[in-house]
């Protein structure tokens, strides 16, 4: 679903044109990519806050998205940190940048990666412990009554023209969700996928669809991911699963999205106890979850979602930085 | 008792006309009380009697309330204080469902604008006043053909509104009007958006209607000669309050006060009043046939001339100069047979018409009535009078000389 | 001086007030959506029903015989065969260009959404009419409804009734219902004073002014409502598919979100089409039903 998301990000290539390459010595000045999605935001941030608490750095954000960050980063050293930059989607370009040694993969920030998949309500799994699996769901049409055909189930699936769509389709005939008696529903937007996903929660009914992790639906409506019961055939992925035209689509699983914070050379030499920092520092998508929907239950920005994961979990960035420097951090919140 | 009584009514315009009202009460004037607080006095303590079958106009400049008072009548109008009766019946009393129930069958009205429906056929739109009284459908229609036809439309039964002419729209607002067989009729203003001749030609229509119906008909006009030629009796309205009341030949001799004099200047009295107006009781009788009786009895009197009677038949004029010519050559001859009757005129025809007959007359002319029964005389000199000198008063007039011998 | 602070800067509420604000709205929100979202659902299911069954119809009937009743409409609304030929000819090309189910997915919930308006919006109208208070607080409703950027609707109804036909037809009809009341409103108000009148002065009752005087006469108008709550709701098309509605606006999404020119410029044609027929029909049916107008002196 970060594919969507690139699209649209003409606007920051201007604004990285305008950056003066920084005097990085001593740390010194450093830019951090502050990307147009809540997750990177917030991770912007931390890493503003503790680079300039703590090492005493000068940080600037600059606005930033997929593709023209990395490009730029690449090509122009600008800016110094991407802090949560979704490999897949610049693959190729980025790992031969990386061995060309004009950019270092400092660590991955999510530690389960973006996660895609196929979900239902915490409640739901709760109420029933039988579901485990993406086959279980798909027996119970009964239970995931389609309100507008109550004969059949309603699966949500992944709005038009986003990627997922065609994956999400392929998959749930390689399920046969259609057969099981379900129909998969196009909810036409994130909104509309949201919303089903609120409304179901709101009032404790059954929901079963698509979603991806990190986000703050996912922190704010905790959900189960359903077991697809085989491991990602990247083979038959690409040849077939993440296709329009996929004749015989076999069962299959989504792969885990790696997500790294990537620096540039410069940054890692100029300042090689941030770039320790940076090799620490990440989360699970649970933390992750938690701290966007707290930025979106309370329309906070990703300054105020940093503070909230620093007052919150001490104990997990303290781990990232010496004592000393942990000390400074604190003091300064 | 009279069809309408309109009393002591007061209308006033505005949020608050119970403040405003107490002012008009006290005698305030409409301009007074408007600068002073905004609130219009549309009409200031009305009291107005009309009578049934007869044709009652009020007239007033534009903005003097005529048009509010004949919304009283149907109460699409309500008072601000005062009452208006119909038939006994306090209109101000009735409920919704009554009201409706009244203005469907008690009265009809006809409209400066016409106010006709554009979106329904001439046939529909006459057919709307029985069509509110719940007739059914097919008798409606018939009963709505006779009256296109009677206001000369026949033909046009199925044409919209706006494919006809003023004049011929307006037919189709007094066809509305008269086809719910309603018995008083409201007119407010119905001829004066159409141009002369075919004004005329419905005053006309109007007046040969009402010969036969006999409705009571209120009719709103700023045009005097309109409301001397329709009215059996005219109220002058000015700012809301009634300057005068009277019958045509009352309010234009006998104007109450400026406003209304200034009204009846331009009318062409000629063409308004009638012979009967003028007309007066012939200052010499003579009953007698015998010739040397009524040169004496003519003798005894200032005029030299007299109007023969045999019993209560009127036989003619005659002059002095005549009888003695008489005396001398046919002394036993009959006065009755020497009278001239052959110039008369007709009490009800107007002074127009009378003129010629007057002008040319010697000796004042005898007035006779449609059947020939004899009325009074009209004088030169009166008729002169009563054409010219607009605010004198007929019983002020001057004496008829007494004519000198040769 | 800190006290003139608010001179230079704007004494906003605070962030935790604000904050306070808008979550207590927000669950105030969600505490009806828990208490009445499955009343709300209740209540629209016949309406949802009747969609379905309408849709189905639309897609089931043999498309020959669904364009042959459209034709017939078109003809009969507009007694003219030139626009009848019109109205055979975008529904065939639009068949051809493969959009056949869409489009009638489109045109059921645009005439579901059409019939509503005109059902509910026309009282609102008359009632404005009557009372100038009942004007005086709808007017800003209306204004609100016209200008609240759709999205900012949208969530709330989602969360009340979940995603589908019903939202979507909400969604769409508070967008393209304030034409139909605005315009009965301001017909009705326009209507003749004389004319008015002669009906009250010849006894008219309430319901006797209004279906045989002010209706008919404020009908051009009502028309005009109708024809623009038509086109907004065909405008709206895109925006309900945010929402899960199936039809036309679908293929335009995708067609946004991938930038597939050709998927768009054809599913935005045949919105246009469809647009161009309920116009010209409306407007000409309209135009039939208003005879007296057309005859000049
Ligand atoms: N609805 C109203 N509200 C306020 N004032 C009114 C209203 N109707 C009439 N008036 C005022 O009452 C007065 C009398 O008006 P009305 O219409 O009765 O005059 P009119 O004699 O019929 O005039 P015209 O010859 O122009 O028709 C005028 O001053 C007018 O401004
Ligand atoms: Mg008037």
């Amino acid at each position: 679903m970060r594919m969507s998301i690139t699209a649209m990000a003409g606007a920051a290539v201007l604004a990285l044109a305008n950056i003066q390459p920084a005097a990085a010595a001593d740390c010194g000045r450093v830019t951090i990519a502050d990307m147009n999605w809540a997750s990177a935001e917030f991770a912007a941030y931390i890493d503003k806050i503790i680079l300039e608490t703590g090492y005493g750095c000068e940080v600037e954000l600059v606005p930033g998205d997929t593709m023209p960050t990395s490009t730029s980063m690449m090509e122009k050293s600008e800016p110094d940190i991407a802090p949560e930059l979704w490999i897949n989607a610049a693959r190729t370009a980025l790992d031969r940048a990386v061995a060309e040694g004009r950019l270092i993969y400092a660590a991955e920030i999510l530690k389960d990666g973006g996660v895609e998949g196929w979900w239902i309500p915490e409640y739901l799994a709760a109420e029933h412990p039988e579901i485990k699996t993406v086959e279980d769901a798909l027996k119970r049409k009964d239970l995931f009554k389609n309100p507008e055909d109550p004969d059949r189930g309603a699966f949500y699936g992944c709005p038009a023209g986003w990627n997922c769509q065609l994956t999400t389709a392929n998959l749930f005939r390689a399920y046969k969700g259609e057969e099981m008696g379900f129909e998969l529903i196009d909810p036409g937007s994130a909104a509309g996928l949201d919303g089903s996903i609120s409304k179901a929660y709101e009032r404790k009914q059954p929901w079963i669809g698509y979603y991806w992790a990190p986000t703050w639906i996912l922190g704010k409506y905790p959900m189960v991911k359903l077991d697809f019961a085989v491991p990602h055939d990247k083979e038959h992925w690409n040849s077939c699963t993440a296709l329009a035209e996929c004749d015989n689509p076999k069962m299959n699983s989504w792969p885990k999205s790696e997500v790294y914070t990537v620096v540039t050379p410069r940054f890692a030499k100029s300042s090689p106890e941030g770039m320790a920092y940076l090799k620490k520092r990440g989360w699970s998508n649970k933390v992750a979850n938690e701290v966007l929907a707290y930025m979106s239950d309370n329309q906070y920005t990703g300054e105020d979602g940093a503070r909230y994961f620093l007052e919150k979990y001490p104990e997990l960035w303290k781990n990232w930085v010496s004592a000393d420097v942990a000390a400074k951090v604190k003091k300064a919140l | 008792m009279a069809k309408i009584e309109i009393e002591n009514v007061y209308k006033i315009f505005g949020d608050n006309p119970e403040a405003a009202l107490a002012r008009a009460m006290a005698g305030e004037g409409k301009d007074e009380i408007h600068s002073d607080t905004g609130h219009t006095v549309g009409l200031h303590d009305i009291t107005l009697s009309m009578e049934e079958s007869k044709t009652f106009v009020v007239m007033g400049l534009s903005g003097s309330g005529k048009s509010t008072l004949i919304r009283h009548i149907n109460r699409l109008i309500e008072p601000t204080a005062g009452r208006i009766v119909v038939d006994g019946v306090d209109v101000l009393t009735l409920n919704d469902a009554d009201l409706r129930q009244f203005r469907r069958t008690k009265m009809a009205m006809v409209f400066q604008r016409f106010g006709l429906f554009p979106h329904r056929t001439v046939i529909h739109n006459v057919a709307y006043g029985l069509e509110m009284q719940g007739v059914e459908k097919r008798h409606r229609q018939d009963k709505a053909a006779e009256w296109i036809e009677t206001v000369g439309l026949a033909g046009y039964e199925n044409s919209y509104p706006s494919q006809l002419s003023g004049g011929m729209q307006q037919r189709v607002g007094l066809a509305r009007a008269l086809c719910g067989d309603p018995e008083v009729l409201l007119m407010d203003e119905a001829f004066s958006a159409l141009d002369p001749l075919i004004r005329s030609g419905m005053q006309d229509q109007l007046i040969e209607l009402q010969e036969k119906l006999h409705k009571t008909i209120v009719f709103i006009t700023h045009d005097l000669d309109e409301a001397l030629k329709l009215g059996d009796k005219i109220a002058i309205l000015k700012d809301g309050r009634l300057s005068q009341v009277g019958k045509p030949e009352e309010i234009l001799l006998e104007p109450a006060d400026d406003y209304v004099a200034a009204f009846v200047r331009d009318v062409n009295r000629a063409r308004v009043l009638t012979v009967d107006v003028v007309m007066r009781p012939p200052s010499l009788r003579l009953t007698t046939e015998n010739i040397d009786a009524a040169l004496r009895e003519m003798q005894g009197h200032r005029d030299d001339f007299g109007y023969v009677f045999d019993g209560d038949d009127f036989r003619g004029v005659i002059t002095e100069r005549h009888l003695r010519r008489a005396a001398t050559t046919n002394g036993n001859s009959s006065v009755y047979d020497l009278a001239d009757d052959s110039q008369t005129v007709t009490a009800d025809s107007v002074l127009e018409e009378a003129l010629p007959t007057i002008l040319q007359s010697d000796t004042p002319v005898a007035v006779v009535n449609n059947d020939g029964e004899f009325r009074g005389v009209v004088s030169k000199r009166e008729l002169i009078r009563v054409l010219t000198e607009h605010r004198e008063e007929p019983d002020e007039a001057a004496q008829e000389p007494k004519r000198t011998g040769p | 001086m800190a006290d003139s602070n608010w001179l230079i800067e704007f004494p906003a509420l605070s962030r935790d007030t604000l904050r306070l604000l808008q979550r207590s709205i927000d669950e105030t929100f969600r505490e009806f959506s828990r208490s009445y979202g499955q009343a709300l659902e209740d209540f629209f299911e016949p309406l949802l029903w009747f969609m379905i069954w309408f849709e189905r119809l639309l897609l089931n009937a043999p498309w020959w015989l669904v364009i042959a009743v459209i034709a017939s409409c078109a003809y009969l609304a507009s007694r003219n065969w030139k626009m009848t030929i019109g109205v055979i000819a975008a529904f065939l090309a639009i068949g051809i260009f493969g959009m056949w189910e869409d489009t009638m997915r489109t045109v059921s919930i645009i005439t579901v959404c059409t019939l509503l308006a005109i059902v509910i919006g026309i009282p609102i109208g008359v009632m404005m009419a009557r009372y100038d208070r009942a004007q005086a607080t709808i007017t800003p409703v209306l204004d609100v409804m016209q200008t609240m950027p759709s999205f900012v609707y949208l969530i709330p109804v989602v969360m009340l009734l979940g995603i589908g036909r019903v939202p979507g037809v909400i969604a769409v009809i508070i967008y393209a219902i304030p034409p139909v009341i605005r315009l009965t409103n301001l017909g009705i108000r326009l209507v003749d004073k004389d004319v008015l009148e002669a009906a009250n002065a010849f006894g008219a009752d309430f319901k006797q002014r209004l279906f045989g005087v002010q209706i008919p006469l404020a009908m051009p108008n009502i028309m005009a409502g109708v024809n623009q709550t038509i086109m907004m709701s065909l405008a709206m098309v895109v925006i309900a598919s945010m929402i899960g509605v199936k039809g036309l606006g679908q293929p335009v999404l995708k067609a946004i979100t991938n930038q597939y020119f050709s998927m768009g410029l054809f599913n935005g044609l045949a919105i246009v089409a469809i647009a161009i027929v309920f116009d010209r029909v409306s407007q000409a049916y309209g135009h039939r039903i208003q005879k007296h107008r057309q005859v000049g002196h």
